[in-house]
């Protein structure tokens, strides 16, 4: 392993472990909502707000700094039956637009959330524009990937792992 | 409606055809209407950003997802299908038939059919395939059928979805998904009970009856968890959201410390990925919301609303046209997509015909959860053909039947609402 992928993985690691640690928190707070309501006998409110701000950051995180392009949810009808140098040329299309409307919009994205410092969450009084600050990074994380995306397929590289295994990891919910 | 909102559905359609994202092709889009409008583009964004951060029920989704997937960790899942192949094993088509019923007990855990399909689905799938007793695409398919009836059987995040979007009450959509949910399931069994004949597939080695007490003791942990949530809501103990962290907070407890079964690395990869399975759906969220904007701006339900009275629709007339609909788009959208979008264009045309909300959300979620199995898009056919391998047309081949019934079920549910409402009313719904 050479330095510079020894230290990819562990950025890796290390940004695939935010919404881990965010998701045990958040089920930490539950635990701790549930039992001081009904075993303790006095509510808390700071969990809550615990709980809706680690959801709103595993999110954006998630889909933007540690977020892998072969996990995304995608509509591979067309996508997945074309040659490669057409999803070439479809990733090469679509990070532009990305990138284009992301970057075009970032400068009011960026008013909207340094303008919400004027309101402090209820319980726990932190400001919203660092609450919301994750959308600035989600942003700007966005761009660079889809960046790179561009960039690898320019240059004929970058293909994410295709078939039904990229459609499939993602969605647990449904 | 505008022909800028014409270009914005037109431009996440493309970009999704070509392959974005499409939680990213929500988003994207909807920043793209703004512009167009000449509004401030934040807009999108803050719509999304105090959506997520409103939405308490959403909270639900992320633990049942840790729930279910510490579940498949922990030797839960393995315990509670011994019980059922003690119980229903030894008919012929057995294995099918435990299939089935395991579908029916771990969706009362884990709320998603997708999680149902990969956890239980796998093991059973690999039961079913090892020494060739029944085909791999016969396998699949009934996993993929019997997965359908996860989300319909409570607790389940679609549902959740429907009551954010209907501000219908959680508890009542729960309970009404009860009985069409227990009628799926036996419709589903007659199905493998017929198919069994008419492919000779095997019975296999009854358990002894003796043995059935000390099967049902070692599952009881397993069996416990349904019994847990549902009390806790319906007591009026707990929230749905705080069920499932109780939910979750079970599976944690008897898994590591009871069975000791996982291990501290295992248990943090649980989490990573349950966070990255978070991540992905409610993104998709995150865009709907983001979108649902453009859509109420547009007035597109009134709009619709107003073509559709033209139309003198009755209410079963109503009702029939939306489920051909759903069943159409669910060949070919995302199921929570159909939820977050399309039903709240169709809810107040319905309560205005007087269709009961609750009774109309298991319609859809039945509706949407059939769509997950059904080509062109079905994720549930993707996973379990990348579990069992085989072709693809094989599994859609025998999924024909009981696809066939499963919307025989669909009918049933839509024509006779009384069926899935009797037990909200026992409950104190008033609709």
């Amino acid at each position: 392993m050479t330095p510079a992928s020894r230290f990819a993985s562990r950025a890796r690691a290390l940004a695939e472990a935010v919404p881990a640690i965010l998701l045990a928190m958040m089920f930490v707070s539950f635990i701790i909502q549930v039992f001081m309501r009904y075993v303790v006998g006095s509510p808390v409110g700071w969990t809550v707000e615990v709980c809706v701000m680690a959801w709103l950051w595993i999110l954006l995180w998630g889909q933007s700094v540690s977020a892998r392009e072969e996990d995304e949810i995608r509509f591979d009808i067309l996508y997945g039956a074309v040659s490669p140098q057409w999803r070439r040329r479809f990733r090469l299309t679509f990070s532009v637009l990305l990138v284009g409307i992301y970057a075009w919009s970032l400068p009011a994205l960026w008013d909207f959330v340094t303008f919400m410092k004027i309101q402090k969450t209820t319980y726990l009084d932190i400001r919203f524009n660092w609450v919301y600050s994750i959308a600035i990074l989600f942003s700007v994380a966005s761009i660079l990937r889809y960046l790179r995306i561009f960039w690898a397929s320019a240059r004929g590289s970058g293909e994410p792992k295709d078939g039904t295994d990229t459609v499939t990891r993602a969605d647990f919910n449904a | 409606m505008s022909w800028e909102f014409y270009l914005t559905v037109a431009a996440i359609i493309l970009t999704a055809l070509i392959g974005l994202p499409i939680g990213h092709a929500m988003l994207a889009s909807s920043v793209f209407y703004l512009l167009l409008q000449g509004q401030d583009m934040s807009i999108a964004f803050e719509q999304m950003l105090t959506g997520l951060y409103g939405s308490y029920v959403l909270l639900a989704i992320p633990l049942f997802i840790f729930a279910a997937d510490l579940m498949n960790v922990g030797s839960l899942s393995d315990r509670l299908l011994d019980f059922c192949k003690a119980l229903v094993g030894r008919f012929r088509g057995g294995l099918g038939h435990v299939n089935v019923v395991s579908s029916l007990i771990f969706s009362g855990m884990s709320g998603s059919a997708i999680a149902d399909a990969v956890g239980m689905g796998r093991i059973i799938i690999n039961l079913m395939t090892k020494d060739g007793k029944y085909p791999g695409a016969y396998a699949g398919a009934i996993t993929a059928a019997s997965a359908i009836i996860g989300p319909i059987i409570p607790p389940s995040i679609p549902m959740v979805l429907f009551a954010l979007v209907s501000d219908t009450s959680i508890g009542f959509l729960f309970l009404a998904g009860v009985a069409p949910g227990l009628i799926l399931g036996v419709l589903l069994m007659a199905t493998n009970a017929w198919q069994a004949r008419v492919h000779n597939y095997p019975v296999e080695e009854p358990v002894p009856l003796r043995e059935l007490p000390q099967i049902t003791l070692r599952a009881i942990p397993a069996l416990l968890m349904p019994v847990i949530l549902l009390v806790g809501i319906y007591g009026g103990i707990t929230t749905p959201t705080e069920a499932a962290a109780l939910a979750a907070l079970y599976a944690f407890v008897v898994s590591t410390v009871f069975y000791r079964s996982v291990s501290l690395r295992e248990a943090y990869d649980t989490v990573r990925l349950s966070a990255k399975a978070t991540a992905s759906v409610g993104f998709l969220i995150a865009g709907a919301l983001a979108f649902n904007y453009v859509v109420t701006i547009e007035q597109v339900p009134n709009v619709i609303r107003a073509a559709l009275s033209g139309v003198e629709l009755s209410r079963i007339g109503f009702l029939l046209l939306v489920n051909a609909m759903l069943l159409v788009l669910g060949c070919l959208l995302e199921a929570n997509a159909i939820l977050l979008v399309i039903v709240p264009i169709f809810l107040p045309t319905a309560v205005a015909l007087g269709v009961d909300p609750v009774h109309f959300g298991v319609i859809v979620v039945v509706n949407t959860m059939i769509g997950l199995a059904t080509p062109p898009y079905g994720l549930l056919l993707f996973v379990v053909t990348s579990i069992t391998r085989a072709p693809i047309r094989d599994t859609i081949r025998h999924l024909l039947p009981f696809l066939a019934l499963m919307i025989a079920g669909l009918l049933i549910i839509t024509l006779l609402p009384d069926i899935v409402l009797w037990l909200p009313r026992l409950y104190g719904y008033t609709g």
